[in-house]
């Protein structure tokens, strides 16, 4: 009895210590993130252009007004966005992966992300709706196309494969993706005006954020992290596949739509305001997975910090290393995570 | 024999899967500590069968599980009476055995964030002692070994703390020594309280050594359910298509020839 307590106890506490490591670098790399750049900045400064932005406190006279503009008004911002799009992007390739039980599977790779995107390109261009919900347009917009773009995904494969194997799920997600991703281009090519600021869209970027988006992804984040947590019980169960799941009490429909409903929310969201970023969502998790072991009550807030941190530092790359000009971070991030990819495929394909 | 009320209770069960119906019309009782065997070819729908007991697919007819309609009941309430022990196909992600058996107490938690009080990790700690898992318990599933893996699925099952316990091939996967172990300890939990144990087999010795009755399916219909002891050789035989008993007798002749050579039996 006493012994179990010590183990139980000392794996928490192996984790919990390794979760205030990651946020500790998560810490670093946002002030990396704003530090770097065509002038740098030193993080002392920054944290005291934070502190005196948040709370008013005064500044010292040795930082430069320009170096509180610079933080403040771009990189800041630009460094929140691209933490708040990798946490979620990662959050719900977790959620995905566990739901159909395919550590494959990603909100990327599904289509959710084309499908999001198609909806937030058709709202820029046009301009249908975008003035029946506000600023959460485009997050809701990107919600309902991204949850067509899986419902075809899934439904396509589930026709194909009885038994739904991974391959046919990575397959039809593929190809829903590149469907939807040939019918943004033709919508964009149709609108001249609109086609580089499609394209550039469509390959992801953090710069030029208004504070705006920033909350609204920020609280779905949020909202989403918490709603994900309560369900964490759930999606260790579910990993175990439909039978177990049912067997040990789990109301298996029900709990897949919610969570898949969610899963596009989240995905639509930060992909209508940042753009169609992949991989990352695959990434974090594994990720994660390899120091925290399986347990969603950790994986999903830790692939969030994770996923958050890799992001700023691919968008770090992306925009530092051909300066003045800009690697999307979407090209960054491929770059990683398609080697990765297949590294996770043929790994889970030897062990059968 | 004495009016009792029956733990579970099969009434004419139809089912199956989309277009495909399995189940014709199955219906059959269990009383308070009776081990029941299902016997049957391939294909037959014993597994089908079991599924629809835990409700897991569609069907028409009635199950009820200690006064529960699992049709009309809450997941929830039937998981906390019946659990299925299925065969694992594939592990995608890795987790610890203590947290695998931890989410057999599902059904039992509750609050907003679940979190397992004292008596759930009383309950997984003992559900693996019985099982003879404890030792594995902070070890990936992963890692573990077919029968290993075998006997923390059933730790989970016991974690569950249900009445019924369902079966498909437990014993597989599991060497000889396991076999036994898991059927004489399925032997004495089912004597506690009001159990019972319905599993699918398909050694015919542990089906006789261990069940109390068996019942025989043939191609989506009940066949024969009796005692074990009053159980008619010739039906086996007319379901299987071969000489079951010529079979078994021949085992048999085989390990007399081997006491009388001198092994101990």
């Amino acid at each position: 009895m006493f012994m179990k307590n010590n183990k139980n106890q000392m794996n928490i506490i192996k984790n919990s210590t390794k979760a205030i490591l990651l946020l500790g670098i998560a810490f670093v790399t946002i002030l990396i993130g704003i530090g770097v750049g065509s002038v740098s900045i030193p993080p002392l400064d920054i944290i005291q252009i934070l502190k005196s932005f948040f709370f008013g406190s005064p500044l010292s006279e040795t930082i430069e007004e320009i170096h509180y503009g610079m933080v403040t008004g771009i990189r800041f911002p630009r460094v929140l966005m691209a933490f708040l799009t990798g946490a979620a992007l990662s959050m719900s390739g977790t959620v995905m992966q566990s739901v159909l039980k395919n550590p494959l599977a990603s909100s990327y790779g599904l289509g959710v992300s084309s499908g999001a995107g198609l909806g937030a390109s058709i709202v820029m261009i046009t301009g249908i709706g975008a003035n029946w919900f506000g600023a959460l347009c485009l997050p809701v917009v990107g919600t309902f196309f991204g949850l067509l773009a899986v419902t075809i995904a899934v439904g396509f494969s589930a026709c194909m494969d009885r038994s739904q194997s991974n391959n046919t799920i990575i397959l039809s997600g593929m190809v829903v993706s590149l469907f939807l991703n040939a019918i943004m281009n033709i919508i964009a090519a149709a609108s001249p005006d609109n086609t580089r600021k499609i394209l550039l869209w469509q390959l992801g970027t953090f710069s030029g954020k208004d504070w705006k988006s920033i909350f609204i992804l920020a609280v779905v984040l949020v909202i989403c992290l918490i709603l994900f947590q309560k369900h964490s019980t759930e999606l260790d169960i579910m990993t175990f596949g439909a039978e177990q799941a049912l067997t040990m009490g789990v109301d298996l429909k029900k709990e897949k739509n919610f969570l898949i409903l969610l899963t596009a929310f989240l995905t639509g969201t930060a992909v209508s305001f940042s753009g169609i970023i992949g991989f990352v969502d695959l990434i974090a998790p594994h990720v994660v997975r390899k120091f925290f072991g399986s347990s969603h009550k950790w994986v999903l807030p830790m692939s969030a910090l994770f996923g958050g941190s890799f992001m700023i530092i691919c968008d770090l790359v992306g925009r530092t290393i051909i300066a003045p000009s800009e690697i999307s971070v979407g090209s960054i991030t491929a770059l990683i995570g398609a080697p990765f990819f297949l590294y996770v495929y043929f790994m889970s394909r030897r062990r059968g | 024999m004495e009016e009792r009320k029956p733990i579970l209770s099969v009434k004419e069960v139809y089912g199956g899967y989309e277009n495909i119906q399995i189940l014709h019309g199955i219906s059959f009782d269990v009383f308070q500590g009776e081990k029941i065997c299902i016997l049957g070819q391939n294909g037959c729908g014993k597994t089908t069968l079991l599924r629809a007991i835990a409700n897991m697919i569609p069907f028409q007819g009635e199950v009820v599980a200690c006064g529960l309609s699992v049709k009309k009941a809450k997941r929830l309430e039937v998981a906390k009476t019946i659990s299925l022990m299925t065969q694992m196909h594939s592990l995608y992600f890795s987790y610890t055995v203590y947290e695998t058996v931890m989410m057999g107490r599902y059904a039992y938690q509750k609050g907003i964030f679940f979190s397992s009080n004292e008596k759930d990790k009383k309950i997984v700690e003992e559900s693996l002692k019985q099982t003879k898992a404890w030792e594995l318990r902070d070890r990936l599933l992963t890692e573990l070994s077919g029968g290993q893996l075998q006997r923390v699925m059933l730790a989970r099952v016991l974690a569950q703390s249900p009445n019924i316990i369902l079966l498909d091939e437990p014993t597989n996967h599991l060497d000889l020594k396991y076999q036994i172990e898991l059927m004489e300890y399925l032997n004495e939990w089912v004597k506690k309280g009001e159990r019972c144990v319905i599993s699918v087999l398909h050694d015919m010795n542990l089906a006789i050594n261990f069940s109390d009755k068996i019942f025989l399916m043939q191609e989506g219909r009940g066949v024969k359910y009796t005692s074990v002891k009053e159980f008619p050789l010739s039906i086996l035989n007319e379901v299987y298509g071969i000489d079951i008993g010529a079979y078994m007798k021949t085992s048999l002749k085989k390990w007399d020839t081997l006491e009388k050579n001198g092994v101990k039996i």
